[in-house]
């Protein structure tokens, strides 16, 4: 691994990928002329963002080297298991729902480990770090994004209609069952507009995936097909996150004789 | 004595968000009549009622219905049995009919037409209103489909929450003469009410309360002759300095 990180470095590539930075310097020229016709004042931020982001961007590439070089599967979970904890925690910082860190960790694990499981053993794509990982990555970061729709329009919702709830669990529904609508609106809200994405893919848009595949080399075919497989898998583990989400939410807000509690709280 | 008592209540406390809204309240309620709940805003009446259906768990105390504790009850079963109706008519967004039959199919109860044209005629309302969107409803009416919709489940007590607060004068008096009506067919009715006119019409005794305690569980000639009229206006008056809330 080491010496392929070397040959790496030593290579052409990197030698070219200096090239093209230093001749980006001209774009970022461009942007501080800008800037100080116009007296926006932001010189300096520029500078300092393109820096911090060069410096940061091409640290990540050497970790991502030594990542993609893994095989072995052991280690690619327990790197997936990071980002799983990484993305549930970082909920806490944007949300200020009851147990969000645990809510989110659940749906997120649930729904990575299960889509991420079912293309590994299927072989849909190779036990390879430049593979599980990214694609991984991508399958984590959506169920976080979906079902923190699914949780904020549930948590609305409930704000709206908690009379309609009330009343629904008074003739005698259980909590799942008055929350029925309300749920299946979040899950819908939450997936549909990953699903108009997918049925518009190759007319209106080449998304970053297809597009970045292209760039390295990939063959588009190949690449198209990788498109499409990232979004099944986006779309299920965001519903598999979502069904996670909703029933842990139920548990939050209904007391164990299945009544709205009265003193649940969103701050 | 305790055979005749529908529900009893042993030292209830209910404790939300660190308020006392119940205070120690010890009572039993008995088969065949209509109590009234009355009290100031803020008293705890809304409360007591939810407590009732199960609801609102307290957090110390006892409940029996029919002699069994309500924790021994299966909770869906239980309410389906003594149901609740909210002071507003929080109807679901569909026709008369799904909200009709909303209790019903989760229960197993089956309907025919017939039968709920009754249903409907039982709150002076006409076939026609069957198939109605109720968005097209005025309040009188939404009221009572509300109540309707609690008695298509075919409970044994119905717990009234300020039924008429916001309904004008003929939509009350149908309710009223439906609440009567339903007593005639062994129901027992309990009601939130904050009006004394009304609670001496349809009343038979009265459980007052005041700052989450039981000042009196008497009959409501026994209350209006013990009780100065300021006093009994200050039990009926809907404001209070807390300007009451849903946890009443």
């Amino acid at each position: 691994m080491i010496d392929w990180l070397n040959n790496f470095i030593d290579s052409a590539l990197l030698i070219d990928a200096g090239r093209r930075i230093i001749l980006s310097l001209i774009l970022l020229a461009i942007m501080l002329g800008l800037s100080r016709w116009q007296h926006t004042d932001l010189e300096g931020s520029f500078i300092y963002g393109f820096i911090r982001g060069l410096v940061q961007i091409v640290l990540l590439g050497f970790i991502l080297v030594i990542i993609f070089s893994l095989q072995s599967l052991l280690l690619l979970y327990i790197i997936l298991s990071l980002m799983i904890v990484f993305a549930a925690a970082s909920t806490r910082r944007t949300h200020k729902y009851p147990k969000v860190f645990e809510i989110e960790l659940a749906g997120i694990a649930v729904a990575s480990y299960t889509i991420m499981t079912i293309v590994i053993v299927l072989g849909i794509i190779p036990v390879k770090g430049e593979y599980v990982i990214p694609l991984g990555g991508m399958v984590i970061s959506n169920s976080m994004a979906l079902s923190l729709i699914a949780m904020e329009r549930i948590y609305s919702d409930l704000e709206h209609k908690k009379g309609m709830v009330e009343a629904a669990i008074a003739l005698g529904a259980t909590p799942r069952k008055a929350m029925n609508s309300i749920i299946r609106d979040a899950i819908r809200a939450s997936l549909l507009p990953s699903t108009n994405r997918m049925a518009i893919l190759g007319i209106v848009s080449i998304p970053g995936l297809m597009s970045g595949m292209i760039i390295g080399g990939m063959n588009p075919i190949i690449a198209a097909i990788y498109q499409i497989i990232i979004f099944l898998m986006i779309i299920s583990s965001g519903f598999i996150a979502d069904i996670i989400v909703s029933y842990y939410i139920i548990k939050i807000v209904f007391d164990p004789n299945g009544a709205l509690k009265p003193d649940y709280s969103i701050e | 004595m305790e055979e005749k008592s529908l529900f009893i209540l042993k030292n209830i406390k209910v404790k939300i968000k660190n308020r006392i809204i119940l205070d120690n309240i010890s009572i039993n309620l008995k088969k065949n009549n209509i109590t009234g709940v009355i009290g100031p805003s803020g008293s705890g009446k809304s409360t007591l009622l939810k407590v009732l259906s199960f609801l609102l768990t307290p957090y110390s105390g006892e409940i029996t219905y029919k002699g069994i504790a309500l924790k021994d009850y299966n909770p869906q079963k239980y309410r389906k049995t003594v149901s609740y109706v909210q002071q507003r008519p929080y109807l679901f967004p569909k026709t008369v009919r799904d909200n009709l039959l909303y209790g019903p199919k989760l229960w197993g109860i089956k309907y025919n037409e017939e039968e709920l044209y009754a249903l409907l005629d039982l709150v002076n309302l006409d076939p026609v209103f069957l198939d109605r969107e109720v968005i097209n409803l005025s309040e009188g009416e939404k009221q009572r489909i509300n109540i309707a919709r609690s008695l298509a489940n075919k409970p044994e007590v119905l717990l009234l929450d300020e039924p008429t607060s916001a309904l004008d004068l003929l939509s009350t008096e149908i309710i009223e003469n439906l609440i009567l009506k339903l007593k005639k067919q062994d129901l027992k009715i309990i009601v939130v009410t904050h009006n004394l006119e009304q609670t001496k019409r349809i009343s038979d005794e009265v459980l007052v309360l005041n700052a989450g305690r039981i000042l009196d569980h008497i009959s409501i000639d026994e209350f209006l002759h013990s009780r100065s009229d300021e006093e009994i206006r200050l039990y009926f008056k809907k404001q209070s300095s807390n300007g009451g809330n849903q946890n009443d």
